[in-house]
């Protein structure tokens, strides 16, 4: 048994646990919402709450969708420009029982073929998704050069009406959440990814293989996920500015990796948890709705998500060096 | 599959980085379609825009060698843009702006290298997030307008030409062939290569691993500020837009040249033309009217199909 400090010196470091350094970012996002409660007026309006959830939907469903594959040991630098594909196939002006099906199935087409060249053809993640990037993006601009078009009524209602009172963004946050906790803590599937990146993580790609675990099968369905989250993200960006948006994507990934990081899962693989990544977009929501509220410039804003990754991540021990 | 690449011919013709034949194949399409452009004068000038992308190359195929990356050098640049352009040192000469370039690289080439080797985060994380800093800390300054004017001198420099060929060309070459010497004699060039193979074997062996990625990222540094220089050079105007997408692209263009992540078959000269080949790349295909959406397609095609052309071989 070890004694309460040291117990208590590991929840907060996060060090030799499988889910990371989530307590901090924890305490900052709950000290960040109570400081932006007392300072300003508007933070606890409930306008400005359902703007805060509306806002960071697209992030939490990419983030938790990137969650997937780092948990693997890899990075998707593609999901960006799956969110503005989607949208753009979305302002095609075609029926949505067409469009909407059409919008899962190339992703989980992007998905593969990322997979597929990391598993099979050997290809570093960063490289097959980089360039996964841009072919995704340039067929984008093909099909939709600049933006505009308009999205079926029906994506419109699910991102702007509500039940209950309670407006629609929250139950897609309430989806994602529980499809994601279902495949990470409710099945074997998740298990496996664990397993697999904690192999990564130690150096040993084929320690994962070597208990049975078909590695190369999850981590290619774990590509196929992150994507389809990518372009659930896509459908509802779609719903919020109503056309197709070549550039709505834009560094996205790099947001989704940044809140992936901040809660507390490694980019080596095999240690992160859903709740910690819940926290990680808490964290960047907060910092851009309170910094809005206290007007200040985004170009401050983005160096202080820089400090603050950079801050986070350095906390954090590990073993590997480089990537 | 496997019997197409175990084949002799299939291993030997992959030896040689695909940034070669690319290049071959854009030079023949040139030669094809428009012979008149085939001159020094021409060429000269297509090879000048990319002057800064590949001495950024030369720092990102440095630390991808030892499996790390550097995606510092858009915030880099941008900083010693700024710190030219906006006057900030009124009546600075040349030399003091090279000398604070040099500095600011080294100095961010050192710290990402502090991080990566003694602190073990991600370099990909730190990097990223520095460059995220550097450039809101820029853009923060300059309220996000272009700041102003790059004194003449640099521009006076960037046009000179040495015999017949415009000067960035030569000391890109010059910086290059350096490099070159750099890996291939030198005891640092040793270690590059045994961290880049395996970690555990060199630091077995008594190489110092973690000495060797901080200098690594140190030299991608100041590589990162002498590509500033030149850039600043070349637009002659300040900017806060200026250089975003180089990191990446060199990722690309080292990739396409025979260095991945770890490995180095395409030493320096691989990457080198790897740069070229972006060169002509867009030259060729503006010439037949691709748009901008069909470039980037391109562009990611080759780097994946550059990368699994390397990775079919090393995972057999």
């Amino acid at each position: 048994m070890t004694s309460p400090s040291s117990t208590l010196g590991k929840l907060i470091t996060g060090r030799g646990s499988r889910q990371g350094l989530w307590l901090l970012p924890f305490i900052i996002a709950i000290a960040m919402a109570l400081w932006l409660a007392i300072t300003t007026s508007q933070f606890g309006q409930w306008s400005n709450l359902t703007n805060l959830v509306a806002q960071g939907m697209p992030l939490l469903i990419t983030a938790v969708g990137q969650m997937f594959v780092v948990l693997v040991g890899g990075l998707d630098l593609s999901i960006g420009s799956v969110v503005s594909f989607t949208t753009a196939i979305l302002a095609l002006d075609l029926p949505g029982y067409l469009t909407i099906p059409g919008v899962f199935l190339f992703a989980g087409l992007i998905g593969a073929t990322n997979g597929y060249c990391i598993t099979r053809l050997n290809v570093h993640p960063i490289v097959a998704t980089l360039s996964m990037q841009y072919v995704v993006l340039g067929i984008t601009r093909v099909l939709r050069p600049v933006s505009g078009g308009t999205v079926p009524d029906s994506v419109r209602w699910l991102v702007e009406g509500s039940i209950f009172g309670l407006p629609l963004p929250l139950f897609w946050g309430v989806v994602t959440l529980l499809v994601a906790w279902k495949l990470l803590y409710g099945s074997r599937y998740g298990l496996h990814l664990f397993a697999i990146g904690g192999g990564v993580a130690s150096g040993s790609n084929d320690a994962a293989r070597n208990f049975g675990i078909p590695a190369n099968r999850n981590i290619l369905l774990a590509y196929v996920i992150c994507s389809l989250f990518a372009a659930l993200a896509g459908l509802f960006l779609a719903g919020r500015i109503v056309s197709g948006d070549p550039n709505v994507g834009l560094l996205m990934e790099l947001d989704a990796i940044t809140a992936v990081a901040i809660g507390g899962t490694q980019l080596s693989g095999g240690v992160g948890s859903l709740h910690g990544t819940v926290i990680g977009v808490a964290v960047l929501a907060l910092l851009s709705n309170g910094m809005n509220l206290l007007n200040v410039t985004p170009f401050v804003q983005t160096a202080i998500k820089g400090v603050l990754l950079m801050a986070v991540v350095a906390l954090q021990s590990r073993k590997k060096i480089g990537l | 599959m496997s019997a197409l690449v175990n084949s002799t011919l299939f291993r030997r013709v992959s030896k040689v980085p695909p940034s070669y034949y690319l290049l071959v194949v854009l030079l023949v399409i040139l030669f094809i379609a428009r012979p008149q452009m085939l001159n020094a004068n021409v060429l000269g000038v297509f090879v000048r825009q990319v002057v800064p992308l590949g001495i950024l190359v030369l720092g990102q195929l440095l630390v991808m060698r030892v499996k790390s990356i550097d995606l510092s050098g858009g915030g880099v640049i941008l900083l010693i843009n700024y710190c030219i352009s906006s006057g900030i040192f009124p009546g600075a000469s040349l030399g003091f702006y090279v000398v604070l370039a040099l500095a600011i690289g080294l100095a961010i080439g050192l710290f990402n290298g502090m991080m990566v080797a003694k602190r073990r985060v991600s370099a990909v994380i730190v990097t990223l997030a520095l460059s995220i800093v550097l450039v809101g800390f820029v853009q923060y300054l300059s309220s996000g307008k272009p700041p102003g004017d790059v004194p003449k001198i640099f521009a006076e420099l960037f046009n000179t030409r040495f015999i017949g060929l415009p000067s960035p060309v030569l000391f890109w070459i010059a910086l290059t062939a350096l490099m070159a010497l750099l890996l291939s004699q030198t005891v640092f060039g040793r270690c590059v290569a045994a961290v880049g193979e395996s970690i555990p074997a060199a630091h077995f062996s008594g190489v110092p691993v973690e000495r060797t990625v901080i200098l690594a990222h140190t030299l991608a540094g100041l590589m990162a500020a002498i590509a500033a220089l030149v850039q600043t050079a070349s637009i002659a105007v300040g900017s806060v837009r200026v250089g975003l997408d180089l990191p990446i692209l060199s990722v690309a263009a080292t990739i396409l040249g025979g260095v991945v992540f770890g490995r180095g078959e395409g030493g320096v000269w691989g990457p080198f033309f790897g740069v070229l080949c972006f060169a002509f790349l867009f030259v060729v295909m503006t010439m037949f009217g691709v748009g901008d959406a069909g470039k980037l397609v391109a562009q990611g095609l080759i780097i994946l199909f550059a990368a699994i052309f390397y990775g079919l071989r090393a995972g057999k």
